[in-house]
């Protein structure tokens, strides 16, 4: 058994939790110092995430996979901005700022976008009326859709505050309901790690 | 005028919640103490999406194509991630004994490593460790939307044959699910972000609602201990209803006492 990660992630969970409850400064401090570490230990995962892209992209180039001048083009950006970055800086102001403004936040948009047909897609799917559950889902999805528009008041005056309700009565409900039982999960979740009850984490069943 | 340094050891305000922790470590023991001396274990409500995983597995193995495992964009201080990391290394273990392909691409490099270290150890666990193929568990890239672009090309061009989502995920999760639908894979998906449950219940064959993502790693472990801390979550569940009725009660009867026990600073 390891035994050393255990041990470790006991003490830094525990350590955590008791943190949690105690204001006196020293401990404030010591969480800024557990929460330092951790970022230094993400910075060296960078690296290695960046080495496993690499690597996954040579592997496709060299094997002349399907796609691989993607692969081409992902290993050149990789190489040129991590050269650029180190070499000019990053920032606003830099060649890696403009790039990112000019090539990264526009592919974004437009992937973020594509979001409305797929929200159609799924709505067309999910309302069709096959059983009671559907049939009063498309209900309240019709309501909603009039009422948060300004025809809709014009339709029925009710409509307005009818989604108010729809949304702060019963639905709010459900997603408090969830919010507790996600809560109370994650409390065990995280217990059962500190604990050491599941180890699953460390490839150990 | 300078801070005031506070050298106080304990925050009062916070009394509600250390009580609430204790609470829940004792109906942990005792459900352990309980688990550990039943014959036929606790019984735990079977959870249709864990049940079909294994089916999903094999339909992948028998038609020759992948099972792709999504474990999210979340990084290691989501709970939603942690639950990830340990169902994925069920997952692998599962995949490892079928001897079908496994796919995972990953958001958060410390994830990357931490799931290709899970995976490794259930290959050699299942003594197939010649099987695991370096790069099976790969890092994608920390940005969302290439996040997006990359696991969804992976779906269209490898057309996988079950998609697991199974993390913590965010407005990605209706793109990854409705390519998923157009692939026809079998999927099944868990996650802990309430806005984004409707999204995946509409394109995903099973879901996994909030907590029961939490409680997938030990449905699948079937261990008495694991099943020990479901029932202690179920029962913290009870409690917490309980007290909150209680609560709205007594507030309504003008005792809004137990109303203000229950807020925290």
């Amino acid at each position: 058994m390891r035994l050393g990660p255990i041990v470790v992630t006991f003490l830094t969970g525990a350590t955590l939790i008791a943190i949690f409850f105690i204001p006196n400064r020293a401990a404030q401090q010591t969480q800024s110092v557990i929460l330092e570490w951790a970022d230094i230990v993400y910075a060296f995962a960078l690296l290695l995430g960046s080495i496993s892209l690499w690597l996954s992209h040579q592997k496709k180039l060299q094997q002349r996979a399907e796609g691989w001048i993607y692969s081409a083009v992902t290993l050149t950006a990789l190489a040129l901005v991590t050269l650029l970055g180190v070499t000019q800086g990053v920032g606003g102001e830099t060649i890696v700022g403009k790039i990112y403004d000019s090539v990264n936040a526009p592919l974004a948009s437009t992937m973020f976008s594509l979001l409305a047909f797929f929200v159609a897609s799924a709505a067309f799917r999910a309302f069709r009326a096959r059983n009671v559950e559907a049939t009063l889902l498309l209900l309240t999805a019709i309501v909603m859709m009039v009422g948060r528009v300004s025809i809709g008041e014009f339709v029925w005056k009710g409509f307005p505050p009818l989604t108010e309700w729809l949304l702060d009565v019963p639905n709010l409900a459900a997603k408090r309901a969830v919010a507790i039982g996600v809560g109370l999960g994650a409390i065990s979740t995280a217990l059962k790690i500190i604990l050491g009850i599941d180890r699953s984490y460390l490839g150990r069943s | 005028m300078g801070e005031t340094l506070d050298a106080r050891w304990f925050n009062p305000d916070r009394l509600n919640l250390l009580v609430g922790l204790f609470l829940f470590i004792a109906f942990l023991a005792i459900n352990i103490r309980r688990a550990k001396g039943s014959r036929d274990g606790l019984f735990i409500r079977p959870l249709a999406g864990l049940k079909a995983l294994d089916e999903a597995i094999g339909r992948a193995t028998e038609m020759g194509r992948p099972v792709l495992f999504v474990p999210g964009i979340g990084d290691m201080s989501e709970v939603g991630t942690l639950a990830a990391i340990t169902i994925s290394s069920r997952v692998a273990r599962r995949v490892a004994d079928l001897g079908c392909d496994l796919r995972i691409p990953c958001y958060d490099p410390v994830v990357t490593a931490l799931i290709d270290g899970t995976t490794r150890e259930a290959y050699r666990e299942a003594n197939r460790a010649d099987s695991f193929r370096p790069g099976s568990v790969y890092y994608v890239s920390a940005t969302q939307f290439a996040y997006v672009a990359s696991v969804t090309g992976t779906m269209l061009r490898d057309r996988p044959a079950t998609n697991i989502f199974m993390g913590a995920f965010y407005a990605e999760s209706l793109f990854l699910a409705e390519t998923g639908n157009l692939t026809g894979a079998i999927q099944i998906a868990g996650c802990d972000q309430v806005t984004q449950l409707p999204f995946f219940v509409c394109s995903c064959d099973y879901t996994l609602l909030g907590e029961e993502l939490y409680a997938a790693s030990a449905y699948l472990g079937r261990e008495p201990v694991q099943l020990a801390t479901i029932a202690a979550q179920d029962w913290a569940k009870a409690l917490a209803a309980g007290t909150v009725v209680l609560a709205i009660i007594l507030s309504a009867l003008g005792h809004p006492w137990l109303g203000r026990l229950l807020q925290t600073s």
